[in-house]
Formats: C-alpha cells, sequence, structure tokens
C-alpha cells in the first residue's frame, strides 16, 4: 500500500509539473500577445463627453437658440439578463414608474431584452429634460439602496431649442445629426459654435496601471448678431398679416409665392430684421404639415418626374426652362411690346456669343411652372432621369424632401429677381458721379421709345410728358431712364453695375448666398436694348441683399459696407473673443451723389409713386419696384419697396419684396409699399425715431387706433413668438417707447407741396390720372388700378 | 518509515503526534485564499452588491465556522466515522434527491442548492461522505478487494452516486471527481497496475471518441452545452464572443502576469473580462497579479498538502485512517489539478473550484472537515511499536 501510495503521489507530482509546463509555455508563447489583449480591452473604458453648442443672442441679449443638457436612457440587455433575470422586473419598474418619454413599451421592451441578449448599449429614451430623468438619477446613483437596477445608465448630450420658434428661422438656420448646423447662421458659424468634445479616458501609466483622467469638453462660442428680436417680431407680424389677408385670394395657396424684408442699419451694414414667408419652425423643421406635398400620380407611374406645388415648393431650376420658354412666346406673335423675343431672335441672328444675356433673362425670371403650358413636358424632358420607375412613397419623399429644401432655403440671400424700378437709382447715382447727368436735365415721355429696332412702352402708355430731373424718378418713368442709359452708354453702365457689387456676392456671414455672376449682362455682348431695359432694372437678376447692401451706400455718403448679422463672438463664460466691426468695401459714389439720391428718393415718397410707404407722422424716402417675372405676359410680378427712413438722417433702410402677390392684379407696388408703411409704423417709434410731421385727423385717429390695436396685438404676438416682455424691461426699456408714441413729443413742421402740372396726379395716392378716362393709373404699369390686363414696362 | 518511527521513539514516546507542518500550510492556504478572494472580487461585489467585502465577508464567516468544525473533527475519533460508513452514504444519497424538492435551489441556472437555514452543496457533502464509505469498504472487503471481482465491485458501488450527482444536479465535474475520489482509493489499497491503467485507458478512450466526434461535428452545442464546451476547448480563439470567452479571457490573465505579475490588486482582467473570476478563474488572476512565480508557490504549497497527506496515510495506525487520508489526498489533488488544467485550456471547461481559494461557503466547510480528519488520524500516530 505505502508503495502504491507513493506511487499515486509520484503520478500528483507529475501532473503538476505538467501543468507548470503548461503555465509556463502560455507565457512563452502568447505573453507579449496576450498582454496586448488585455491591454487593448481596456479601450472602451474612455467616453466622449459632448461640448455645448454656442448660444445665438440678438442685439439685446435676447437668446435666439440655446443649447440644454438633457439625457438619453441607455440599456445593457446583457447585465439585466444576468443572475436568472432578476433585476429586469424592478429595474423596468424603477424606468416606467417616472416621466420618461420612452420609444418602447414596457412590453416592447422586455421582447427586445429577452431577443437581444447580448447587446450593452440600447438607448430606450432620448433628449429626456431632467427634471424628467432626475428621479431615475437618484435611484441609479444610490446603488445600495437600489441593488436590482442594473444594466441601466444615462449618457449626456445636449437639444437645441429655439425659445422664438420660427422667430428669423431663415437666419438662424437649425441643427441636424450630430450637431451639425443646416443653413443661416448654423451653418455658416458652425465651427465656431460647435465645442470641442471633451474625453474620459483610462490610461496606463509608466507601472502598467490604469489611471483615469478627464479632459473636459471646450464649449462653443456664442454668437452675439445685429438682429432685435422686437423689431424683427413687428415684420413678421406684418408679413403674416399681409400673408393671411390675401391667402387663396385669386389662386389657392398663400397670399404671396414669398414676402421678404430686410432691414438694415445704413451706417454699418448691420442686419436689425431679415425675414421671409413661409417659415418654419425651428423646433421642429422637418415638419411637414403646412407644406402641400402633391405627387402627380401620372408623372411617377411614367416619366418619374415629381410635380410639388407647396408654399413655395416649385423652385425648379429655372435653367431648364430656358429654351422653351423663348420658343414658346415666339409661337404667340411677334408683339411690338414685346420686346424680349425680338431680341432672342435679333440676338440668335447676330452673334453666337450674345446666349449668356438671353439666359440671364430666363434664368431670372421663370420660376412657376404652370401645369397645362406646352413648355411643361419638355421641361420634364430635361430633367434627370432616375434610375428606374419610382414607387409613390418614393416620389411623394423625394417631392417632400424638394419642397423642404426650398422651404428652408432663405429668399433674402438665395433668390434672385429681376429688380425692375427699385434699380433706378442705382443708374440716376451712376450718372450724377460720372458727370452724364447734371441733375437739371428734363425728359419728354410720349409713352414710348424705339430702341435698337424695338418699341418699348413706359410703364405710363399715354406717356409721362414732360418731366424734369426728380420727376423722372418719382414717375418711375422708363423712357427717361432709357435716355439716361442711352447718354451714358453701357460700359459707364456696367462699370457702376459691378461697382455696385451686381454679380457679386456680398459675402454676408449667412449659408446660401446665390451666385449671380452669370445673371448680370457682359458689357461686351451687351446691346442698345439690354442697356435701355437695364437701365429700368430689367433682364438682369439680383438677390435682395445685393440691392439693399448697395442702396445703403447710395443713400450714406457712398460707402459700401459688407452686410452681417454677427457683431461679436463670446467665450462659455462671456468673455469676447472677436468683434466684428463694420467693414466698407468701397466707396460706390461720392457724398455729393449720396446726398442727391437721398432728396431725389424723399421727393419719390413725398410726391410720386412711393406716397402710400410713408408712416404716418415720418418723413421717409424711397423707391417702388413693379416687375414682371419672366415668362412674360403671365401677369407675375415682383413688386418692391425699398426705402429708407427718417428722410433727412437715414438710421435704417428697409427692403419689402412681394414675389407674385396673391391676387388678380399683381402689378401693383401698392402691396409693398403699404407693408412698408405699416412696419415702420411700428419699428420707428420702438427704434426712439421722433416723429417730425403733422398729423392729420384721420392719421390721428387711425394712429390711435393702431396704437391700441397694437398694444394688444403686440402683446398677443410677442406672447406667441415666446416673447417674455421681461426683456424689454431688462434692456432698460420703457416699455411705452416700444410702442406707444407720446403726442406730445411729436415735432410738427410744415411741409410744402408741390404739385406737378405736367402730369395729374391723384392727390391721395400721388399715382398719375388719365386724363380722358380720369381713372387712377398704376404709375409702374400704366395700367388703370383695376384693369386685369397688364403690359409691362 | 521504520526510520521515521524511530525518530519518533525518542522526542514523542507518549506524545500525540501533531503535524505542524500541515496546520502551517492549511492556515496558509485559506489566509492568502481569502485575500486572493477579496482582490478578484471586490470589483464585482462593488458593482453587484455595492459592497467590496461582499464575497469576503461571507468567505470569512464559512471559513470560521469551517475552522471550528475542523478542530471538533480533529479530537473525534475517526473510528466514529467507520460505524457510520452506511448511513454517510444514505444521506449523501438523501441530500442529492432534497435537490429536487422545494428546498432546494438555482444559482446560475443550475440547481445544486439546498436551503437548509444555510445554504448547502449537497454535493460537497457526498465527496466527504464517499470518502468515509470506501474507506471503510474498502476496510471490510480485506483480502477480497486484490481481485478484480472485487476491485470492480468496488467501484460499481460508486456509480450510483456519481450518476446522481450528474443527473439530478447536473455536475459533470464533481461527479468525475467523486468517481476519481473512489478510484484512487481503490488504486491505493490493492497492489496491482494493470486494471488501473486499462480502466484508466478506456475512461481517456471515451472522451477522445466525445471529442472526435465534436471535431466532426457530429455532436454540436445544440446537442449538449458541453459539446459547446469541447468545442470551445478546442478552438477557443472561434468562440471569442461565446462559449470560449471566459477561457480565453483567462489566457489572457495567464499570458499578461508575466514573471512577477502586475502586483496583487492590479489585475485588469478582473474588471469585469474574466467573468465568475472569484469561483472556476481565481487561478487565472492569481497567474496576472503574481505571476509564474506567485501561480508557481500556490502550487507547490498545493503539493506540499498533499505530501504531508502522504506523510500521514503513510503513518497511519490503521488501514482506515489510512484510506481516509487517501481519499482526502485524492479529492483535493484531483481538484487542484482539474481547475488549473482548465484555467490553462487543457481540458474543457467544467465548473470546478480550488480548493481553499475559490468563494463557496460549502466547499470550503466541507474541506476543513476532511483537513479534520486527517488531523484526526495524524493524532492517533504513537510509538506503538516501541516494544519492537
Amino acid at each position: 500500500m505505502q508503495k502504491k501510495l507513493t506511487v499515486l503521489f509520484l503520478l500528483i507530482v507529475a501532473a503538476f509539473g505538467a501543468l507548470s509546463v503548461k503555465l509556463y509555455a502560455i507565457n512563452r508563447d502568447n505573453g507579449e500577445e496576450y498582454k496586448k489583449q488585455v491591454l487593448s480591452q481596456q479601450e472602451y473604458d474612455s467616453k466622449a463627453l459632448p461640448a455645448k453648442r454656442g448660444e445665438i443672442l440678438d442685439c439685446n441679449g435676447t437668446k435666439i437658440a440655446v443649447s440644454q443638457k438633457v439625457y438619453n436612457v441607455c440599456i445593457d440587455a446583457k447585465t439585466l439578463n444576468g443572475k436568472e433575470g432578476q433585476f429586469i422586473e424592478p429595474t423596468l419598474d424603477a424606468l416606467y414608474n417616472s416621466e420618461i418619454d420612452f420609444s418602447y413599451t414596457r412590453e416592447d421592451l422586455k421582447k427586445y431584452i429577452a431577443a437581444n441578449p447580448t447587446s450593452q448599449y440600447r438607448i430606450i429614451a432620448k433628449k429626456q429634460p431632467y427634471d424628467v430623468v432626475s428621479e431615475l438619477m437618484d435611484k441609479l446613483n444610490n446603488r445600495a439602496q437600489n441593488p436590482n437596477i442594473k444594466g441601466v445608465w444615462l449618457e449626456n448630450t445636449y437639444q437645441r431649442t429655439y425659445p422664438y420658434g420660427s422667430l428669423a428661422c431663415d437666419v438662424i438656420g437649425f441643427v441636424q445629426g450630430d450637431n451639425e448646423g443646416a443653413y443661416g447662421l448654423e451653418e455658416f458659424y458652425n465651427s465656431t459654435l460647435n465645442g470641442i468634445p471633451g474625453r474620459e479616458y483610462g490610461y496606463l501609466n509608466d507601472d502598467e496601471n490604469l489611471e483615469r483622467t478627464i479632459k473636459p469638453a471646450d464649449n462653443g462660442k456664442t454668437l452675439i448678431t445685429s438682429l432685435d428680436v422686437n423689431i424683427q417680431s413687428i415684420v413678421e407680424k406684418h408679413i403674416l398679416a399681409f400673408n393671411k389677408e390675401h391667402e387663396n385670394e385669386y389662386r389657392e395657396g398663400n397670399g404671396s409665392k414669398n414676402t421678404a424684408v430686410i432691414i438694415m442699419k445704413p451706417d454699418s451694414g448691420e442686419i436689425l430684421a431679415m425675414a421671409s414667408y413661409p417659415v418654419y419652425d425651428l423646433n421642429d423643421p422637418r415638419n411637414t404639415d403646412g407644406l402641400t406635398v402633391v405627387v402627380d400620380e401620372e408623372e411617377y407611374s411614367t416619366q418619374g418626374v415629381v410635380n410639388i406645388s407647396g408654399e413655395d415648393g416649385e423652385e425648379k431650376s429655372d435653367n431648364e426652362e430656358n429654351g422653351e420658354e423663348a420658343s414658346e412666346e415666339g409661337e404667340e406673335g411677334t408683339s411690338e411690346v414685346d420686346i424680349n423675343i425680338e431680341e432672342s431672335e435679333e440676338e440668335a441672328d447676330g452673334r453666337g456669343s450674345v446666349t449668356a444675356p438671353a439666359g440671364i433673362r430666363d434664368r431670372g425670371s421663370a420660376k412657376a411652372l404652370d401645369p397645362g403650358e406646352p413648355g411643361e413636358e419638355e421641361t420634364e424632358d430635361t430633367q434627370p432621369e432616375p434610375s428606374g420607375p419610382k414607387t409613390y412613397e418614393e416620389a411623394y419623399e423625394e417631392a417632400k424632401m424638394e419642397a423642404l429644401n426650398a422651404l428652408w432655403k432663405n429668399f433674402c440671400i438665395n433668390q434672385t429677381y429681376e429688380p425692375g424700378s427699385t434699380y433706378k437709382p442705382f443708374t440716376m447715382a451712376a450718372g450724377l458721379e460720372e458727370g452724364v447727368l447734371t441733375g437739371n436735365e428734363s425728359f419728354n415721355c410720349q409713352g414710348v421709345k424705339e430702341v435698337g429696332g424695338h418699341q418699348i412702352h413706359c410703364n405710363n402708355r399715354l406717356g409721362h410728358g414732360i418731366l424734369d430731373f426728380s420727376g423722372a424718378l418719382e414717375q418711375s418713368c422708363n423712357v427717361a431712364f432709357m435716355d439716361i442709359g442711352a447718354k451714358m452708354g453701357k460700359t459707364i453702365f456696367m462699370k457702376y453695375n459691378r461697382l455696385y457689387n451686381f454679380g457679386l456676392k456680398t459675402n454676408i456671414d449667412l449659408t446660401g448666398e446665390a451666385m449671380t455672376n452669370s445673371l448680370v449682362f457682359d458689357p461686351e455682348t451687351m446691346v442698345p436694348s439690354d442697356l435701355a431695359i437695364s437701365s429700368f432694372g430689367q433682364g438682369f437678376n439680383v438677390t435682395m441683399i445685393q440691392m439693399v447692401t448697395g442702396f445703403c451706400s447710395l443713400i450714406n455718403g457712398g460707402y459700401y459696407y459688407q452686410p452681417h448679422v454677427v457683431t461679436k463672438i463670446i467665450n462659455d463664460d462671456g468673455a469676447t473673443i472677436k468683434t466684428i466691426e463694420p467693414r466698407v468695401l468701397k466707396q460706390t459714389v461720392s457724398e455729393e451723389t449720396s446726398a442727391r439720391i437721398v432728396e431725389l428718393c424723399n421727393n419719390v415718397v413725398s410726391k410720386g409713386t412711393g406716397k402710400s410707404a410713408r408712416p404716418a407722422g415720418y418723413r421717409i424716402g424711397g423707391k417702388t419696384g413693379t416687375a414682371e417675372k419672366y415668362p412674360r405676359k403671365r401677369g407675375n410680378y415682383v413688386v418692391s419697396f425699398m426705402g429708407f427712413a427718417p428722410a433727412d438722417d437715414p438710421q435704417i433702410v428697409i427692403y419689402t419684396v412681394i414675389d407674385e402677390p396673391n391676387v388678380p392684379s399683381q402689378a401693383s407696388a401698392r402691396y409693398a409699399t403699404i407693408l412698408t408703411k405699416d412696419i415702420l409704423t411700428e419699428v420707428l417709434p420702438y427704434m426712439h425715431v421722433f416723429m417730425t410731421e403733422e398729423l392729420t385727423e384721420e392719421e390721428k385717429a387711425a394712429l390711435s387706433e393702431a396704437q391700441l390695436t397694437f398694444a394688444q396685438s403686440s402683446d398677443e404676438s410677442l406672447s406667441e413668438n415666446g416673447i417674455v416682455s421681461e426683456n424689454a424691461v431688462e434692456e432698460g426699456q420703457d416699455p411705452e417707447n416700444t410702442g406707444v408714441v407720446n403726442d406730445s413729443v411729436i415735432i410738427f413742421e410744415e411741409e410744402e407741396q408741390k404739385e406737378e402740372k405736367e402730369v395729374v396726379l391723384d392727390p391721395e395716392t400721388g399715382y398719375p390720372i388719365d386724363p380722358v378716362t380720369g381713372a387712377i393709373l398704376d404709375p409702374e404699369t400704366g395700367q388703370p388700378m383695376d384693369a386685369n390686363i397688364s403690359d409691362l414696362e | 518509515m521504520s526510520n521515521r518511527r524511530g525518530g519518533h521513539k525518542k522526542n514523542n514516546r507518549d506524545k500525540a503526534f501533531f503535524d505542524y507542518s500541515m496546520l502551517f500550510i492549511v492556515i496558509f492556504l485559506l489566509c492568502f485564499g481569502l485575500v486572493t478572494l477579496y482582490s478578484v472580487s471586490s470589483y464585482e461585489a462593488m458593482l453587484d452588491f455595492g459592497e467590496p467585502g461582499y464575497y469576503f465577508r461571507k468567505q470569512a464567516q464559512a471559513t470560521l465556522f469551517g475552522i471550528i468544525m475542523m478542530f471538533v473533527v480533529m479530537f473525534l475519533d475517526y473510528h466514529i466515522w467507520q460505524k457510520l460508513a452506511i448511513p454517510a452514504y444514505a444521506v449523501s444519497v438523501i441530500l442529492i434527491l432534497l435537490v429536487l424538492t422545494p428546498l432546494g435551489y438555482e444559482v446560475n441556472g443550475a440547481r445544486r442548492w439546498l436551503n437548509v437555514g444555510i445554504s448547502l452543496q449537497p454535493a460537497e457533502v457526498a465527496k466527504v461522505g464517499m470518502i468515509i464509505f470506501f474507506a471503510a469498504h474498502v476496510c471490510k472487503m480485506g483480502k477480497n478487494i486484490q481481485t478484480l471481482k472485487g476491485v470492480l465491485r468496488t467501484l460499481l458501488l460508486g456509480v450510483p452516486i456519481s450518476v446522481l450527482v450528474l443527473t439530478i444536479t447536473d455536475n459533470l465535474s464533481t461527479a468525475i471527481i467523486i468517481f476519481g475520489i473512489i478510484f484512487m482509493m481503490v488504486f491505493v489499497a490493492t497492489p496491482n497496475y494493470k486494471e488501473y491503467f486499462l480502466l484508466g485507458a478506456a475512461g481517456v478512450g471515451v472522451a477522445s471518441i466525445f471529442v472526435l466526434l465534436v471535431k466532426k461535428g457530429v455532436l454540436t452545442s445544440e446537442q449538449s452545452y458541453r459539446f459547446g464546451r469541447i468545442e470551445a476547448w478546442l478552438n477557443p480563439e472561434a468562440f471569442a464572443g461565446t462559449t470560449g470567452f471566459q477561457t480565453l479571457q483567462a489566457l489572457y490573465a495567464i499570458g499578461s502576469g508575466e514573471i512577477f505579475g502586475k502586483g496583487l490588486g492590479q489585475s485588469m482582467q478582473k474588471l469585469g473580462f474574466v467573468p465568475e473570476a472569484q469561483n472556476d478563474m481565481v487561478f487565472s488572476i492569481i497567474c496576472e497579479e503574481l505571476g509564474l512565480f506567485g501561480a508557481g508557490a500556490v502550487l507547490l504549497m498545493f503539493l506540499l498538502l498533499i505530501w504531508r497527506f502522504l506523510v500521514v496515510a503513510n503513518n497511519a495506525v490503521d488501514m482506515y485512517g489510512a484510506l481516509l487520508v487517501v481519499g482526502v489526498m485524492a479529492h483535493i489533488s484531483l481538484q487542484v489539478i482539474l481547475n488549473v488544467a482548465v484555467v490553462t485550456n487543457l481540458i474543457p471547461n467544467t465548473g470546478i473550484t480550488l480548493p481553499f481559494i475559490s468563494y463557496g461557503g460549502s466547499a470550503v466547510v466541507f474541506l476543513l472537515i476532511e483537513i479534520g480528519l486527517v488531523f484526526s488520524v495524524a493524532r492517533r500516530i504513537r510509538l506503538r511499536n516501541s516494544g519492537d
């Protein structure tokens, strides 16, 4: 027995020896590899700490865009399934007894945990605010008391919110995906607003001990803008009112295809307000409730092309319509008025290189697809054909995205159009500056002028008769301006066109500014008729921001400021990182010319076509515009007013553009002037601009009524927009001054009214009267105000 | 052996023999086990129970109770157990059967525990029970054990309890250990070799057939999780995410320890990578923290303990005492060898714990009772041959 025992012991020793050899072998053969493996497994310990995105404030410090800390609730199904699944029920109890809004129902989550036992990361509730998750957070922090709550944790993140909803949506833009700004300031300043995420990680020190360290997140910078939430609200309120008033008036849809307003400081290039309509909710940019997405069944099934008609969903690429439009109009016959047709033909006959100007007009004007027109099918053919037939859902999705993309674009900087008569001050200033004009000229308008073989009509087809220099602008006489254009020649005209920055970007600090370099004339290939029509603002394309920035330079002494929205960038602690000072890019005209233009524009409002733009109690200057859109003869117009206030010391410049007002006869700048007046009536008192003019009894009555309603409606609209009246108080403003003007501070001043003798004007509107019929004519179109037929220019 | 007795003759003529070396080794292993257990389990305990010392505390309580039991058994005359051989067998069987009653409960998906005021694992009782029973049985058989028939009959007696452990508690490793203990006791009690080598070869052969079938894909993890473990054993990397995870992580721990290890408490693999590190896989963390040197030292301590068993068994006053010690020796050496073999992936993963070090209250109490038996046998060693 002792012998056997010894044998057994030796066998055991042998086994121990074998095990020792194996241990040694593992270390020798795989030691290095396993060591690295162990270290690499530690990597999961590192986690990103999100950075807070910077805020966007208005000039008074009101927060327009903020980032709030929110929490994602995550689960680890593997842990939950551990220990016989005894954690599942207590954990689910803790979760579902809270107010957290889960993406799963309790039953679904249970099924998920059972079906994915190895899943270790799943977000089950996204972006929950602190007060909702605080209860769960307490339970998780107190593990000793809640030993059965397991496999759940909270993850920090930030949620972008916009307290004012849709306010200034086109300027602000929104944030999508992983903190990526889309459109507006959010995109332009994305890298400034975005901080640098921090990281919490473990690392191995010299002794290969695991140590943990935290590199904190570097929060994003805050933008202080020149926008004023109060002015922006006033502007948006009136734009909305206009569009509600004309909703479904002539055709289905909004009161206009687009209505946009820019208010800017002429002496610094700072944008005070920039708005367009329709708007969208920045907190829910993908909401399509307000959009009408129409998918034509035939099109998606046969050609795979989607026709959208939404609030502004018709933004087809204009290029596609070039050829067809011209030929289409050619078929209509050669009316002597239609200079464009004749011109196109001439260009085609004469020189091959003139395709660019022809293209300019085409691209610039036509935007609407009019169903039923012969051009439509051809247009569709030029669209890139998608591969394979689309299902209805695909077609619908595509149509929806197109409509949304159009909605998100900022009309004020993205959309190009022909400016029309608002360009006339630019022409005049160029002439004065170059000495081509003395300012004492007089013009004889017979209602039509022949240029290069074309009969180009004045807006007043009856003719304005003899007009003096100021009268030419007051009456917006096309013939007079064709004369001026011819006198200065295309070289000077185009030199100033470029000097005013047309064809170039203004480089405003917003994403999406349109390129217009191919949408202006090339002096090399410009023909006399091109010069004639461009002298009164047709034939080439501009953006609103180009127009308003150029106009600022015309009235501020000739200084062309780079337009900008952001005035200051501060860091998380409130320290200033960068101040953006007004930047003069160039001098467009001299001080003298500028002073003259101010005077001329004042005359337009006091005596001419802009009378209806004057807010009661103030003197302002400006110029109206009514531009027929391409294709011509469809009755589609862009009506506008560009003005400044107060008249003798311009503090703000306002530019109002209404694209296709939804009315039977669009060709009236009155829609723009009235809207401008409504806006200025509220904005000027808010900006502490004193009234200088005597109020008539009617005006007083209207104003006191308006003030009443203003006081009420402003409260409503402010609260609707989420503006808290504390803002005004915080900024130290007297609430009275924001809307209500005290009569005692009004300075009354008599002003001489000079009546024009050559043309009989309606004393109320300043519009010409047809001497034969006695009807009031629209100064831009020369048509009786109630007439449907519109003849441009 | 006679020399040794001669040595005692002079000094300890009438005194009881007390094996201080063995006591030291046992105390060392117990203390080392507790320190290691705390190091290995504190992270998981903090996560699971919010108390880093949770496992340590429970193990320390069990150890204290076990030491008391050890001294109680030590001062009892071990011949009591010889008379209680059949009841010991019966109690083992009954306790195993009790698992089927509502007294039994599950942990980690295996129903192996009894709740009788305290938590008790019947398989641990069965190991002691079998040592007591077979020591008595072999003594009773006398010369008959030396025939092949006697050997087979004795081994057959061990089959029912092994089958019960395997089927009722679904615990293959304990079944193997119980049968292994009986096998070793019988091996020592008989002078032959051939039969045992044949039996051993047969066992290895059967196991090889299973392994081969798994390798060929005839038997898969869908039929039994045990075949899945064989698959993972053959190629742990291929099952790194599932069945091979534990083994692979244990290998990483061993391989990253180098000669002197990362230092006590410095293991990274215990931080959630090696599952159940405080149980079966505790040896891998010892390798990681204390290196080959530490692991070798632990193995050496076990070897010394087994050597002390050998000494006591050789000097035992009677056959029964010697066989009791052989049983304990077989038990501890089998568990150490199989545990380390699993950790180093020499054999497929089974749930065998490392004596004195792995977490387990029942295990440590009954181990200490076994040590008590050995001390009890050792105390009887006297110079009875002084008159020769």
